[in-house]
């Protein structure tokens, strides 16, 4: 190792006085010997390169003695030798397993993974490239510690909502930032619609070499005001030097939902349940059945016409499953080509990716191409290129409420066994209403005419280029270009049973194109030096960005055809606008990195951002960090030590911060609407001129040890505190706004990480073993939130101090009251649900009514209340008030991942699963399916109903049900609170690599066929699909599909 | 010395890319496209014109004017009750809004003080527009003298749905938080008045806009004669009779505005401008349909054809009886019966159908221009004022006048309290005034039970309201007071 260290230094110097030579060997794989063929062999430095031929065989001309020959392969550790003159040179390449000396991409720059002294997690190629998914960041769940990622919609485009160390913003948002190939890009959900449209779908995940997360200041500070929630660096695949090999891989299979949403009563179940509710109802209301007769006449009837037999003999009845939802086929096509010389180099892609969703209007298809090329103009200055360009489309519907045109919804919540399909004797459909609360038709007709799609179409286009003065000292310049154009629409066509909605004739569409494109400008000054024993690495530059927002809607009414779907078929024009905005950030950064002895090392960050989002007086700000490592390891009385490879303590503190997201969010500005056929302005916000980016103190430790050459082991602990935070304040009502943008309170989030990796078995009789398991813990806290310390609520949630970002705050629910007057409230029936009565007791205060504590204890009225405490005495659910639900946050207290693979020979295995526990939905389904008897009509009823409270079934949690509840589920309360765990087959790969013989026999390189699945299996107590947004809200959202592809990878 | 060309073309090649885009000025400065920075919003006449109108733009709304306000008057009280047994409607109907619900009821709290605020703002900013000419005075004095009146309409309105009514307690109950100049988040947490001083504010708004509106008709904008029949009524509130009869007699006797006649009664509701409206508020073309002016939720069930849809308040037995000697009258021929015989999705209930669209814009049912003020209600303020003042005579007058514009085989009656609010009653249906009536006349609503309706409304049902009691008024929003807790909060409601 340290020869190889001794190597690179070596090269740094100039050495092209020297003799030029010829060189010839082969290269071997250390696990069984075998040739590696394609494998390729450059001059570091240069463009001279071939690739080994399939015996392993290269024959390298013009390699002058002390130049540095650099072998590569996929699948292997790159390995440097230092060229001493002989003409043979034989390889050894090692499997690439976890390895210090490998090159990591980092914040402007690339260092070696052993030397960083920031917190950074890598994810590589390999383990994203056969996941069956439209965007990379689907499978970076339980891939990093510290990374939380949700695939919280089962649509394929849907984004994918990631968070970094915790939420350290209120209103600024939490998603990290997004860097490919080191240019700062735009992100997010950028959809206008119904849809959710993640905007690195764009990006073909087989293009991507790897994915840096950088979650500590060091690692990230360097992007200043952007950086607090962690970066994302992602760097594309490039060409590499040698023969041209071409890529070929296909991949098909099927989806279905991952998992059994909202389990619902039978149709005798059902029945029953609307019967238990009449029928208590009846009892309860003597007078209502009078009329009737009997209390068994009234609710024959009532179930009759609230829940109507099937009627065989007039009707056509469909399991509306099969009705709304298909097997999704899902598709991947990539075919990429890479090689190069002596002056250029170049990777050039396309794919191809059809994937269709469970409900039968569900699909996505996109085209994705890449070409990445660079070129050594001379021996001082090398140019490049990078380009991705996108073309997708998504077509869906409505998700995430309860909404006609969510199929998910109207599934689980109306479609009932007993609601007719079509008629019998016409065949034609039953279109009707068919319950009289919720004007839902059967929704085949109108499938089709429902509008929710969505164009996207990106180019990011990069031009770099190096200038290199001496070995030392290179300037980078760079420019590029990331314009993301969508267009989405909205709309119901003519024909549509909503269209009356927004018109009263003949339908609406609504047309929504925007453009974002940003422009950034960087250059950096990069010395790096050995003396001896000391190394000196240095950076200095700066960097213009600016952002362009376009944005055009028109929304037109009252189509006169059928089967007209472009708005410019509608009649009238019923509502547009246009809208374009800028923002800019011009910044200054550098870097001092020294190390010594390779045991000691040190590094400083520094950037200087002016933003446009700021007033003038405020708008700029610095950002630093400081960190230093301690390679222990490398100390000579360790070195050498059998059980320790390789050990090193690191630490860094910094600063960085996030923007606010609006773009003039300091100025105050009137807006302007109109009053009958006139114009009408008003003061549109209440502005803040002090505005200011949020600031984040950052700090970590960490130990990382690889033991025994065979245990990587990663220890780390954080406290990242966010100050000044940005925060659509709730103001009083009467400044005459509700909010305003401010500065406002503080929030920590500290944890552990903690990761392990052991490579068991390696090339063990043809076996190879490893596992890896990590565990993230992250206390969030909001530590003050204004100088007067009031909370701020959005129901179901509170902001407050002490409490966690997504603090619930609702009723809370005490079960099902077991007698009359439940400790002597009157108030209570058995059977009712009960609530804690609520009111908040400083300790000492004079009870004015019976308190009761957490523990039970009861406080009689007029004694002193012991503890500051929440009143629990039971009540019903007008008496109850809101409260802190102590512990129920959406929080996890841990999550994380495990990772199993497994080789035999050409066979492997690789399993990803993915945890998080200790966390809260909120379930807002409740609200229908378990409202008690109150929204039964013509509905369907969650199968935890069957466990209601009857005088036989006291030991429950549901409450007796009854028709016209006014004390039913329906509430908000901690009923709607459900404990999230789970863990998740994520990604499962079962791949074989034909016999190299055989596959060269096809002239092939290598030749592989694959099984993937996302989301095989899933553990969990909810009943529906865990995965959810981290604020753990879900409302009827597409839940989580289930994948299997088969796939086939040839290389030529 | 080849090597030193070399490292100064290097470097002057790098210092031009490191300066490069650094030396833009006002790179970093940027003015938004899509709104107008405050400063030169508001510079000329024509502007403070424009910005005048804004003071209408929420009230016309549906949470304000377009359907809340009525329902606070109709849906509250025993006028109108709600097709469907859940829902905000029947929220509404059964007094059973809590703190808690601020989806609807917190609204009018933040609706109305976002006017408040923009009357303040008009008038902080109005003297900085130049006016020279006596026309331009003029036309700046009108409008300064809307912005007041406006202000007064919004701080009635907050005292009689927060406070109990003035005549329960001489106003002792607590009202609207006054503010009359704009305001930070700290400067706005100031504590509620009580109604008495609320009602104060409202009459020295309306004084000081009196002495600045112009008499002339103004369509959809405050007039000096809507300022003076706003007075009327909060005088009549207030109890203060002779004031409220003064000022409604010289409504009628010296204003432009006539009450419509019999036959042209149902059409009026579709003509915008027509001289019974002294107040009306304009809706738009343009807009969320489903907002402005959205008195469609009152009219029957066209919306969808669907018996079941969003259309949902229905005439109460109650008040369609009150007609049912008149057949002639006007006013009680404007409910339609949706026939079940007539067609699948016919609902078997009686639709309100007086709103029927602003028809001149070419509007349908769905955008009504809201009336705030007709003529009609100073004829019944003056009956009623006169009446409280012994004039038994004039009350008699104003009132038959009324009677008779609706019905022209109506007898002249002499009269009487109980007369005029039936009057009232059968008059502003879908207007929001019967609540407030009762609870003025310290009467009490009892919901019909007996309604061809089967409605019910679970366990915590209330039979009858009278003034004083805790649902008389509305609850502040809990999330309100967890911000600004100094905001009290009604007697009788939790947080």
């Amino acid at each position: 190792m340290k020869r190889l260290f001794a190597a690179v230094v070596l090269v740094l110097t100039c050495s092209t006085l020297l003799a030029q030579n010829k060189v010839t060997g082969r290269v071997t794989s250390s696990e069984d010997g075998s040739p590696i063929p394609f494998a390729s062999v450059v001059v570091k430095g240069t463009m001279n390169g071939v690739a080994t031929d399939d015996n392993g065989a290269y024959t390298l001309t013009n390699v002058a003695p002390g130049a540095v020959l650099e072998f590569s392969s996929v699948g292997f550790l790159t390995q440097e030798v230092l060229y001493d003159g002989k003409p043979v040179v034989h390889v050894i390449l090692r499997p690439d397993t976890e390895s210090l000396e490998e090159a990591m991409v980092v914040a402007y720059g690339t260092v070696k993974k052993g030397s960083y002294s920031g917190s950074a997690a890598v994810v590589k190629q390999e383990s994203i490239k056969d996941a069956p998914v439209v965007s990379f960041e689907q499978v970076l769940a339980g891939k990093a510690p510290g990374v939380q990622v949700a695939s919280y919609s089962g649509q394929p485009g849907a984004d994918t909502d990631i968070s970094i160390r915790g939420f350290g913003s209120f209103n600024a948002g939490n998603q990290p930032l997004y860097v490919i190939d080191g240019v700062p890009a735009t992100s997010g959900d950028r959809a206008w619609g119904n849809l959710s449209i993640g905007s690195m779908n764009f990006l073909n995940p087989g293009d991507i070499e790897s994915i840096t997360i950088l979650k500590d200041a060091a690692a990230a500070s360097l992007y200043g005001s952007r950086a607090s929630n962690g970066v994302i660096l992602i760097t594309t695949k490039k060409g590499r030097a040698g023969k041209i090999t071409t890529n070929f891989k296909a991949s098909a299979g099927f989806s279905y939902f991952a998992y059994d949403n909202y389990p619902l009563c039978t149709d005798e179940e059902t029945e029953r349940m609307h019967r238990m509710a009449w029928t208590n109802y009846a009892n309860d209301n003597p007078s209502s059945w009078q009329s009737y007769g009997s209390v068994d006449a009234y609710v024959n009837a009532k179930v009759a016409a609230n829940y109507p037999a099937r009627d065989e003999s007039k009707y056509i009845y469909k399991d509306w499953e099969d009705v709304l939802f298909r097997t999704g086929i899902a598709q991947n096509y990539e075919l990429s080509l890479t090689g190069g010389g002596e002056r250029g180099k170049v990777y050039a892609s396309v794919g191809w990716t059809d994937q269709q969703g469970v409900v039968v209007i569900d699909y996505l298809k996109r085209f994705s191409t890449t070409i990445n090329a660079e070129a050594k103009v001379t021996n001082w200055l090398t140019v490049g290129a990078t380009s991705q360009y996108s073309w997708q489309y998504q077509n869906g519907q409505q998700d995430g409420w309860a909404s006609k045109d969510n199929p998910f919804f109207i599934w689980k919540v109306v479609l009932n066994d007993r609601w007719p399909y079509a008629y019998k004797d016409t065949g034609d459909l039953y279109l009707d209403t068919w319950s009289p609360s919720f004007s839902t038709v059967n929704p085949v007709p109108t499938y089709d005419k429902q509008i929710n799609d969505a164009w996207q179409n990106r180019v990011l286009l990069k031009g770099w280029a190096e200038l290199k003065f001496t070995d030392y000292l290179k300037l980078k310049t760079t420019i590029s270009e990331d314009w993301l154009y969508i267009h989405d629409r909205f709309g119901w066509l003519y024909g549509h049973p909503n269209f009356y909605a927004y018109s009263d004739t003949g339908g609406y569409m609504a047309d929504h194109h925007f453009n974002i494109r940003r422009l950034v400008s960087s250059s950096t000054l990069n010395f790096d030096k050995t003396w001896g024993d000391h190394h000196v690495a240095a950076m200095a530059g700066w960097e213009a960005e600016e952002e362009n927002y376009e944005e055009s809607v028109v929304n037109k009414i009252d189509f006169s055809y059928m089967g007209a779907t472009q708005s410019v078929l509608a009649t009238n024009f019923d509502d547009g606008y246009t809208y374009t905005s800028r923002n800019s950030l011009l910044s200054a950064l550098g870097s001092l990195s020294y190390d010594f002895g390779a045991r000691y090392y040190l590094t400083a960050t520094f950037r200087r951002d002016g933003s446009s989002k700021l007033a003038p007086e405020t708008r700029w700000g610095n950002f630093w960090s400081v960190s230093g490592s301690w390679r222990f390891s490398n100390e000579p009385f360790l070195k050498g030590s059998g059980w320790l490879t390789d050990g090193k303590i690191r630490a860094s503190y910094g600063t960085s911060g996030t923007l606010p997201s609006s773009n003039y969010g300091y100025m105050s500005v009137y807006n302007y609407t109109n009053y009958g056929n006139t114009g009408a302005s008003y003061p549109a916000n209440l502005a803040n001129s002090d505005l200011s980016w949020e600031k984040n103190k950052n700090w970590n430790v960490g130990v990382d040890l690889r033991l025994f050459d065979m245990a990587n082991v990663t220890v780390e602990y954080f406290n990242k505190l966010t100050t000044d935070l940005l925060l659509d304040a709730t103001v009083p009502s009467t400044t005459g706004f509700s909010s305003t943008l401010m500065n406002i309170g503080s929030m920590v989030n500290r944890g552990w990480e903690i990761a392990v990796n052991f490579d068991i078995l390696r090339n063990n009789n043809g076996w190879n073993l490893s596992v890896g398991a990590n565990w993230s813990h992250v206390h969030n806290e909001v530590l003050a939130l204004s100088e007067e310390g009031e909370s701020i609520v959005d129901t179901p949630y509170v902001w407050q101090e002490g409490y966690s970002f997504y603090q619930f705050r609702t009723r809370k629910y005490l079960g099902v009251c077991p007698e009359d007057n439940y400790m002597g409230n009157s108030r209570l029936k058995a059977g009712n649900p009960m609530y804690a009565e609520g009111s908040y007791y400083e300790q000492g205060e004079i009870a004015d009514q019976t308190v009761v504590l957490k523990d039970g204890t009861v406080i009689q009225e007029g004694s002193p209340v012991p503890e500051n405490t929440w009143n629990f005495y039971p009540t019903n659910r007008n008496n109850s008030s809101n409260m802190i639900l102590e512990g129920m946050t959406a929080i996890p207290k841990g999550f994380g991942g495990f990772n199993v693979n497994v080789g035999w020979k050409g066979l492997t295995l690789d399993m990803a699963w993915s945890y998080k526990y200790g966390h809260y939905i909120w379930d807002e389904g409740v609200e229908q399916m378990e409202s008690d008897g109150y929204y039964d009509f013509h509905r369907n009823i969650a199968k935890d109903q069957l466990n209601a409270w009857t005088p036989e079934n006291t030991n429950t949690d549901v409450p007796r049900r009854i028709r016209d509840n006014g004390q039913g589920g329906y509430y908000y309360s901690s009923r709607f609170l459900k404990r999230g765990d789970f863990l998740r087959l994520k990604n499962l790969t079962l791949s074989y690599n034909l016999p190299r013989n055989f596959s060269n026999k096809l002239s092939m390189s290598n030749a592989r066929i694959y099984v993937a699945a996302a989301n095989l299996l899933t553990f969990s107590g909810l009943n529906i699909d865990p995965e959810i947004k981290s604020n753990g809200y879900y409302y009827y959202t597409m839940p989580a599909m289930r994948t299997v592809t088969f796939g086939l990878d040839l290389t030529f | 010395m080849n090597d030193m060309k070399h490292y100064i073309r290097h470097i002057a090649i790098a210092a031009v890319l490191l300066l490069g885009l650094t030396a833009c000025e006002g790179f970093l400065d940027t003015v938004p496209t899509s709104s107008v920075v405050d400063k030169n919003a508001m510079v000329t006449l024509a502007d403070a014109g424009v910005a005048c109108n804004g003071l209408y733009t929420p009230l016309k709304y549906y949470t304000l004017y377009g359907t809340y306000i009525p329902y606070m008057g109709d849906l509250r009280a025993d006028n109108i009750y709600p097709r469907m047994s859940d829902g905000t409607g029947a929220v509404i109907y059964t007094w059973q809004y809590e703190s808690t619900q601020s989806s609807y009821f917190g609204t009018f709290w933040e609706n109305y003080y976002n006017v408040i605020m923009r009357c303040n703002t008009f008038i902080e900013n109005i003297d900085a527009c130049d006016a020279s000419s006596s026309g331009e005075i003029a036309l700046k004095n009108d409008y300064t003298g809307q912005a007041y009146a406006v202000r007064a309409l919004c701080y009635f309105d907050l005292a009689r749905l927060y406070g109990q009514t003035y005549t329960f307690d001489n106003g002792a109950s607590l009202g609207a938080v006054i503010l009359t100049e704009t305001v930070g988040p700290k400067e706005a947490r100031l504590p509620r008045s009580t109604v008495a001083q609320t009602y104060e504010q409202v009459l020295s708004d309306l004084a000081t806009a009196k002495g600045l509106l112009s008499s002339e008709p103004n369509l959809g904008h405050f007039n000096y004669w809507a300022a003076r029949l706003l007075e009327a009524r909060v005088y009549l509130y207030m109890g203060r009779f002779a004031e409220a009869l003064t000022a409604a007699t010289e409504v009628i006797n010296n204003s432009p505005y006539r009450m419509v006649s019999g036959d042209g009664y149902a059409a009026y509701w579709g003509h915008e401008g027509d001289m019974e409206s002294v107040l009306e508020l304009l809706v738009s073309v343009l807009g969320d349909i489903d907002s402005d002016g959205g008195f469609y939720t009152m009219y029957h069930n066209l919306w969808f054809d669907d018996p079941n849809s969003g259309a949902s308040l229905i005439p109460t037995l109650k008040w369609r009886n009150l007609f049912k000697d008149t057949p002639n009258d006007v006013r009680g021929q404007m409910i339609q019966y949706d026939d079940p015989e007539t067609g699948a999705k016919k609902s078997g209930e009686y639709w309100l159908r007086k709103f029927i669209g602003n028809k001149d814009q070419g509007y349908t049912f769905r955008r009504n221009n809201p009336r705030v003020m007709r003529i009609t209600e100073a004829y019944l303020i003056a009956a009623e004022a006169a009446l409280a003042t012994g004039d038994t005579g004039s009350a008699s007058r104003y009132l038959n006048a009324v009677r008779k514009r609706a019905d022209a085989t109506a007898e002249d009656v002499t009269a009487t309290m109980e007369l005029i609010q039936i009057e009232r009653q059968k008059e502003f249906i879908g207007e929001g005034h019967r609540f407030f009536d009762v609870m003025r006349t310290g009467g009490e609503i009892t919901c019909d039970m007996n309604d061809p309706h089967e409605f019910r409304s679970g366990s915590a049902y209330v039979h009858t309201l009278k003034p004083g009691d805790a649902k008389a008024v509305l609850p502040i929003s809990s999330d309100e007071r967890v911000s600004y807790p100094e905001l009290q909060q009604n007697p009788g409601y939790k947080d």
